[in-house]
């Protein structure tokens, strides 16, 4: 047998095979068991001849592979080209769960303080007096302290007016350095509107430490105010009026709908009110026994309601309370 | 409290503008909650187009005879003819005139450019403007009446604040003194370099000199009491002037006297209060606390019921007054007054706080006297008082008393300048800490000693209550910067930390949170902590439980048509302990279609996530369907009692703590890959009333140390298991870490199992 006319006659039949079963019967034909090549082979008696065969056999093998995966590859191509989906239409998902908005907005709080090495505390919702409001140095006869304000359970027991209980508490347990926020519901006696409900969250921020600094407190919320409504907001510090706090201010930041140049959201004034922060009040370090030469401190407590309807434009702060879907699937 | 600038202007000498004012005082003194304009429009040369004019001559119009024929001198030289539908006034008298081309007010309040105009056949060349056209008041009854005197053609604008910018202002608790003009021109001297000018008042002499008796029985509430007699007192309107200034300052113009009253309070800040003397039958001042039951028709008409808490002001016989906040309606100045006792006293803001609340009274006096006003206010109060119902009144004075027991001392703060750089952050040279103080009215000697000036003793006692008055007004300059910190570390406790994988757990489970009322209409618990004075019905118990709340969120979205619907609240709840305080427990709650099975599907999840075995118990709850219900150690699930609302809902409670108790430390790894596990599943029949998990305990105690997972997966009756009974399919995996486990080792250890269920149960094997 002709070694070179078997190589040719393969050759043509394997590149006349259109298949991966015609080049399945090829390789059969030309390289199989019963093949002549084989036959060949298990003849074959001098190194030369044996040599000249298994080349054959070799690039025969080659070829036949060659053209296989060449069919195949065409073959994947002309079915996949037949698997057309619509690409654009929804495949049922997004059955997801949500995280509240105020929720939502209380990671985002803790997680910027626990970046600046604060800690967040629990505090408690139902307060003594003393700790709600004459630790806090409430005088006696500060509104807050009536039941026309706030929501008592007895004389000596209210439902905390401000998170602010919880600084008393954190000083109680440690010595400074401290540096905490906590956040939570707190309780007034306020009629709902669109702004106020009787049930509210704040966070509140405490630091006392040696050399803490008014510039600090205005630095620290500087970088929250910055992180909650957008890098390129100004903030505003005016004066204010706490029982707990000496300076007291009230921050502000330049209004994220209209940049400042007035809009309904920041009632034309450029300006949108956050919320009230200060100066530890020496009363307080007396009241937990530091002392207040050597410590100083700032404090804030903010609304949580405020800060979400504010940053989500929701009209109606009582939206939150009211767990309909539709709100919440949008967070 | 409104501050008409022009008014403001009286008190202080200042460049700045309205707007800069407002931020000087924003960020430094108090709220200014918007700059209002009021009056004519100040733009394209309008208020030029306003004069004096005096009127030469006014007839009866020819053709109509409801309109006057005026001619006016402003000072052109000839005077214009102007048509005019008033008839107060006459030859000679002195009024406002708006030239045509003026922008003035409609008696709608619109405003409308002014022209020249024929009125039935006679040229009209301007208005004779009435008040409200001017948008000084709202009177229109006739035209403004100037005094005599003012030349004819002087610019009006001189006169009368025909435009102006008002400031309205909110002072926190602590700044009484800022409501109040000269307070507020104090501010605004001290912030904007302005130079406050001083008030000159003469007070009149007395003539005809008679006693006034005046008695206070309860000096700690009432420490001074000033009383003036004023005789020949003529009842009438205010000038325009005065009109003008309450107007812009929000208040009705009543009478001369009564406006007087109201206008010294917007100076001073120190409120006070006019009597008809005549009226006052007992002839003297006596303020003491009310008899219970005691009462009294104040000046809007309420009869008012009072009790000891209360003070009084009376006159000897009787209560005239609810001291500090409402005069009484029978001692009211009245058209008919000819002798009036002018009050210029002090007030505790304590009591007058109660009495106002409890009344649900709240005036423009104890709005002030609730904050506490500067005791020595109420003289230069009385004496501006007493000027102005001479001068307008054609009042005498004829006797005064001044009753206290001293006035209070003005505190003496030591301060360290450096101590303000220390808290501020920024340093404040001592010069400067020192003319700062000074500007607002503290005195600092040589020794830093601070003296506080009377208007801010209640506020300022102590060194730091300093450091904010030079804080503030340097306020714009502070630095941030951001504390040390060291010696922090910012970490989440481990049940915070905790407490977020449970809500992001259940919003992996397809869950939306809820944020519902923490105080319900009715909790399960009786002993749950009432609210005696809750606010509605609705919210006035402290609850134990969240489900309460999540069945009302879940109706919600029932009603608006949410489905699926699948809610959870992690949040606190308040068990009574008997002590002052309850225990506030961290609870998470869910409620979701798909009854006992959704709620157990969860509660695995749950379970699982936190690496925790979950043992149910068969329970009856009465919150839940008592065929689908079960407790947990750390709470309970099962299907809502459909009583509660319709469907098939599953709920669940867990409290955290108790669910967080369990969980391991740290988890240490198995060996499952490095040799084969054996799978293999048995079928046994048992009675129905054995329960799944009764099994699984008997196939997990057989099992031994290699069964790696025992899972029930198929539970099936029909004829060939017979009635009562049941097949349970149990899928079981053996694996060790050490060796590969045979075939026959594995089934030892399953039919381990099954012998362990056939004796403990009576399971018969069924494949």
């Amino acid at each position: 047998m002709d070694a070179k006319t078997l190589e040719s006659d393969a050759l043509t039949a394997i590149a006349a095979a259109d298949t991966t079963d015609a080049i399945e019967t090829v390789r059969v034909e030309f390289l199989g068991r019963k093949s002549a090549l084989k036959q060949a082979l298990r003849e074959v008696r001098d190194r030369e001849t044996g040599m000249t065969l298994n080349a054959v056999r070799e690039r025969l093998e080659a070829a036949v592979d060659a053209r296989d995966d060449e069919l195949a590859r065409a073959e994947l191509d002309r079915r996949l080209t037949t698997e057309k989906v619509d690409v654009t239409l929804p495949a049922g998902g997004g059955g997801r769960g949500h995280l509240h908005p105020i929720t939502q907005i209380r990671r985002e709080v803790e997680d910027i303080f626990l970046g600046l090495g604060y800690r967040v505390v629990d505090g408690r919702e139902v307060e003594t007096t003393r700790y709600n409001f004459d630790a806090l140095n409430f005088p006696a006869g500060h509104p807050a302290r009536s039941p026309q304000q706030s929501l008592f359970i007895d004389d000596k027991t209210v439902l905390r007016t401000e998170t602010s209980p919880s600084q008393i508490r954190t000083m109680e347990a440690q010595q400074p350095p401290i540096y905490v926020v906590s956040l939570g519901r707190c309780y007034r006696r306020d009629t709902p509107d669109a702004t106020h409900t009787p049930i509210f969250h704040q966070v509140e921020g405490l630091v006392v430490d040696e050399g803490v600094t008014l510039a600090d407190l205005e630095g620290t919320l500087d970088f929250l105010l910055k992180k909650l409504f957008g890098e390129e907001r100004r903030t505003e510090f005016r004066t204010h009026d706490f029982p707990f706090t000496e300076p007291s201010i009230e921050a502000y930041v330049s209004c994220h709908v209209c940049d400042g140049d007035g809009c309904p959201v920041c009632r034309h004034s450029g300006w949108i009110e956050i919320g009230g922060a200060g100066m530890v009040d020496p009363k307080l370090f007396e009241f937990v026994g530091y002392d207040p030469e050597r410590y100083s401190g700032f404090a804030f407590g903010w609304g949580l309601e405020r800060i979400a309807v504010l940053r989500h434009k929701i009209p109606d702060l009582r939206e939150l309370w009211r767990n309909d879907l539709r709100l919440l699937r949008q967070f | 409290m409104k501050a008409p600038l022009s008014w403001l202007r009286e008190y202080v000498r200042v460049d700045a503008t309205a707007q800069e004012i407002a931020r000087r005082l924003n960020v430094s003194s108090l709220e200014v909650e918007r700059v209002l304009d009021v009056g004519v429009p100040d733009a394209d040369g309008n208020l030029a187009r306003f004069a004096v004019g005096k009127v030469v001559e006014a007839v009866k119009h020819p053709n109509a005879d409801k309109l006057q024929l005026c001619q006016v001198d402003v000072g052109e030289g000839e005077p214009r003819q102007i048509v005019c539908g008033a008839w107060n006034f006459g030859v000679g008298a002195t009024v406002a005139v708006a030239l045509p081309g003026s922008t003035v007010f409609s008696k709608d309040g619109e405003l409308f450019q002014l022209g020249e105009a024929k009125l039935r056949g006679e040229a009209s060349r301007g208005m004779i403007l009435a008040e409200d056209e001017l948008g000084l008041g709202r009177d229109h009854a006739g035209i403004m009446l100037l005094p005599d005197g003012i030349e004819p053609g002087t610019p009006l604008a001189d006169v009368l604040p025909i435009h102006d910018q008002v400031l309205d202002v909110t002072p926190t608790m602590n700044r009484v003194d800022l409501l109040s003009m000269v307070g507020l021109a104090r501010e605004v001297a001290a912030l904007c370099g302005g130079e406050l000018l001083p008030i000159d008042v003469v007070d009149p002499p007395i003539r005809h000199p008679e006693l006034v008796e005046v008695t206070v029985e309860d000096p700690d509430r009432c420490p001074r009491y000033i009383a003036r007699v004023l005789k020949n007192v003529t009842i009438g309107p205010s000038p325009i002037w005065l009109r003008a200034r309450l107007y812009a300052a929000g208040m009705r113009s009543i009478s001369n006297v009564v406006d007087v009253t109201n206008y010294v309070m917007h100076v001073h800040g120190s409120p006070l209060h006019a009597f008809d003397r005549s009226l006052l039958s007992g002839g003297c001042i006596v303020v003491r606390r009310a008899a219970d039951g005691e009462e009294l028709r104040t000046l809007d008409g309420t009869l008012r019921k009072l009790d000891s808490r209360d003070l009084m002001i009376t006159d000897g016989e009787k209560s005239v007054a609810l001291g500090a906040i409402m005069g009484g309606q029978e001692s009211e100045v009245t058209d008919q007054t000819t002798e009036v006792l002018l009050e210029a006293a002090n007030f505790e803001p304590v009591g007058i706080l109660r009495t106002s609340e409890r009344l649900g009274l709240r005036t423009e006096g104890s709005n002030r006297w609730e904050k506490g006003v500067d005791p020595y206010s109420a003289e230069p109060a009385a004496i501006l008082a007493t000027r102005l119902i001479v001068d307008l009144a054609g009042a005498e004075l004829t006797g005064a008393a001044d009753i206290h027991s001293g006035l209070p001392a003005r505190p003496v703060v030591r301060l360290r300048p450096e101590r303000t750089d220390r808290i501020v952050g920024l340093t404040v040279d001592p010069d400067e800490q020192r003319e700062i103080l000074g500007r607002l009215g503290f005195e600092v000697d040589d020794e830093w000693d601070v003296t506080v000036p009377t208007w801010r003793a209640r506020d300022v006692t102590r060194e730091i209550d300093v450091v904010e008055e030079v804080a503030r007004v340097v306020l714009e300059r502070v630095p941030h910067t951001m504390p040390l910190r060291r010696l922090v570390a910012g970490h989440l406790s481990e049940d915070q930390r905790l407490r977020r994988l449970v809500e992001d757990i259940l919003v992996g489970a397809g869950f939306a949170e809820a944020y519902t009322w923490s105080l319900v209409a009715t909790d399960p618990d009786s002993r749950a902590i009432l609210l005696p004075a809750p606010m509605t019905s609705e919210q006035a118990v402290l609850r134990t439980t969240l489900l309460s709340g999540l069945v009302d969120a879940a109706r919600v979205n029932v009603d608006a048509g949410n489905e699926p619907i699948a809610l959870f609240e992690l949040a606190r709840l308040y068990l009574p302990t008997g002590e002052q305080l309850p225990e506030e427990r961290w609870r998470v709650g869910g409620i979701v279609q798909g009854g006992f099975t959704a709620a157990r599907a969860t509660v695995e999840t749950i379970y699982a996530a936190l690496h925790l075995e979950l043992r149910v118990r068969r329970a009856v709850l009465p919150q839940l369907h008592p065929g689908k219900s079960a407790e947990i150690d750390a709470g309970w699930l099962g299907e809502l009692h459909p009583a509660l609302l319709d469907g098939e809902w599953g709920v669940f409670e867990l409290d955290l703590a108790t669910l967080f108790e369990p969980i391991p430390e740290r988890i240490d790894y198995q060996d499952v890959i490095t040799y084969p596990a054996v799978d293999q599943d048995i079928a046994v029949t048992v009675a129905e009333e054995v329960e799944a998990g009764a099994i699984r305990d008997v196939v997990v105690g057989a099992g031994g140390p290699e069964l790696r997972e025992a899972r029930l997966f198929d539970v099936y009756r029909g004829d060939q298991i017979g009635a009562g009974r049941k097949s349970v399919a149990v899928h079981l995996s053996f694996q060790s870490s050490e060796r590969t486990l045979s075939e026959d080792e594995a089934t030892a250890m399953r039919e381990q199992i099954v012998e362990a269920l056939a004796e403990r149960f009576g399971a018969e094997l069924r494949a």
